[in-house]
């Protein structure tokens, strides 16, 4: 019983749908694959991100998920991608040029998601939240003080 | 013959910086030097201890050391030459003697002084207390004799305006001489200086990014005013980078409030940028 449940469990992934659809599109190695569908688990059952699909573009050999956060919000391309894995500045690029935010998601071996967030040109980053207190002399005064004791 | 003349016309509005080269280094030490860098949008990094403030490290002063890239950008522009190295052991001979010369004066006329000094204070005792004339002129004479003012007690003046920086020869033409430019063809160093020379381009200013992990830190305006917004990771486009070495930088980038910046001049001209962003997916 246990022996047959546990073969079951085992073969869930490779009988999913999704699975499917993405060995169908040919490109990235069982790894990848494998990557494309944690992630494109993460995305649909754990964020309930919507329009989830797999897709993929030519001159990258990687399966790519095109997904939005909310039904009707911007489309986002997500590159899934094992940890160990290199890549090149290209072929970001070339993810980048399908017009679309993206999202590069690196896989651990444990299936820990880190996502990465990716935009062509220069995003200058987010200012420091004020209200900002000048701490004057106070601050170095009390340095001081505790140095001496 | 009008070609001849435009870049003569041209060199002579731009200021023409003077290089010393310690080993392969690119030193400044002229003043106007730094000042026409720093105005054309080079920070470089100051080098030299202040004599004033000697045993720290926040506030460093001459000589200026120019990054590779800033060096070649000059390079380019031909606004800089290697400026003819002067005999050092002769001029440091020159100095020591002076400087010789210059104690041993300070020290006979600081004796001089010394012992005026000792024979008023005498003068003032023996007045006060009511003594006879003949033992103050026999104490003074004896003070007079015996005095000898010791050279732990010379005060030295340290000169901290050395006039040698400042003095060098005007001549142009002689300073645009070419000097070597250790020219390392590497496709990191390429890919560097294209970086560096677009960006600076846009108008921001660039330092070297040693604390941060990157190949360059990039400021909106003057570092003086400025905090960094980028840190520049420069590659080639086809060069294999470890996605465990993305995420660490990234990482880094959030940490200190920084966009991370991977660069790399495409062949066909134009730098490509990408931002990475903490995603805020938890």
């Amino acid at each position: 019983m246990s022996g047959a449940s546990d073969g079951a469990e085992a073969n869930w992934i490779l009988r999913h749908p999704a699975l499917k659809q993405m060995k169908e599109l040919q490109v990235g190695d069982s790894e990848q694959i494998h990557a494309a569908f944690l992630v494109y688990m993460d995305l649909t059952e754990v964020r309930r991100w919507k329009e989830v699909s797999c897709v993929k573009i030519p001159d990258l050999q990687a399966v790519l998920l095109e997904a939005q956060e909310k039904d009707g919000g911007p489309v986002h391309t997500i590159l899934p991608l094992p940890v160990h894995q290199s890549l090149s500045h290209r072929s970001i690029c070339q993810a980048l040029d399908r017009g679309f935010p993206l999202l590069l998601c690196a896989v651990a071996s444990d299936s820990t998601l880190v996502y990465q967030r990716m935009t062509d040109g220069l995003v200058t980053p987010d200012p420091p939240v004020g209200p900002f207190e000048d701490v004057g002399r106070r601050q170095h005064r009390k340095r001081r003080q505790q140095q001496q004791r | 013959m009008e070609a001849e003349l435009r870049p003569q016309e041209e060199r002579s509005h731009a200021p023409v910086v003077g290089l010393s080269l310690c080993d392969s280094a690119p030193l400044l030490w002229r003043l106007q030097d730094l000042k026409a860098v720093r105005s054309e949008g080079l920070v470089g990094a100051l080098l030299g201890s202040l004599p004033r403030t000697p045993r720290q490290n926040v506030r460093l002063g001459r000589p200026l050391l120019l990054l590779p890239e800033e060096e070649r950008l000059l390079a380019e522009r031909r606004g800089a030459a290697a400026l003819p190295a002067r005999n050092q052991e002769v001029a440091g001979g020159e100095l020591q003697e002076h400087f010789a010369e210059e104690q041993q004066r300070s020290f006979e006329e600081q004796s001089v002084l010394a012992l005026e000094d000792r024979k008023s204070a005498l003068v003032r005792a023996m007045a006060s207390s009511s003594g006879s004339d003949e033992v103050l002129q026999r104490r003074l004479l004896d003070l007079e004799q015996n005095f000898s003012f010791p050279r732990s007690a010379l005060a030295v003046q340290l000169s901290t305006a050395r006039a040698g920086l400042s003095h060098c020869p005007e001549a142009r033409a002689f300073l645009e001489a070419d000097w070597p430019i250790r020219a390392q063809h590497c496709p990191r160093r390429e890919a560097r200086f294209q970086v560096f020379r677009d960006l600076r381009g846009r108008g921001f200013f660039l330092t070297s990014a040693g604390k941060f992990g990157g190949d360059f830190l990039v400021y909106p305006g003057d570092p003086l005013r400025f905090h960094a917004h980028f840190i520049a990771v420069c590659l080639a486009l086809d060069e294999s980078i470890c996605l465990l070495d993305v995420l660490c930088v990234a990482r880094l980038g959030s940490n200190v409030k920084k966009t991370v910046l991977l660069c790399s001049p495409a062949p066909d001209g134009p730098v490509r940028y990408t931002s990475l962003r903490w995603s805020g997916m938890v």
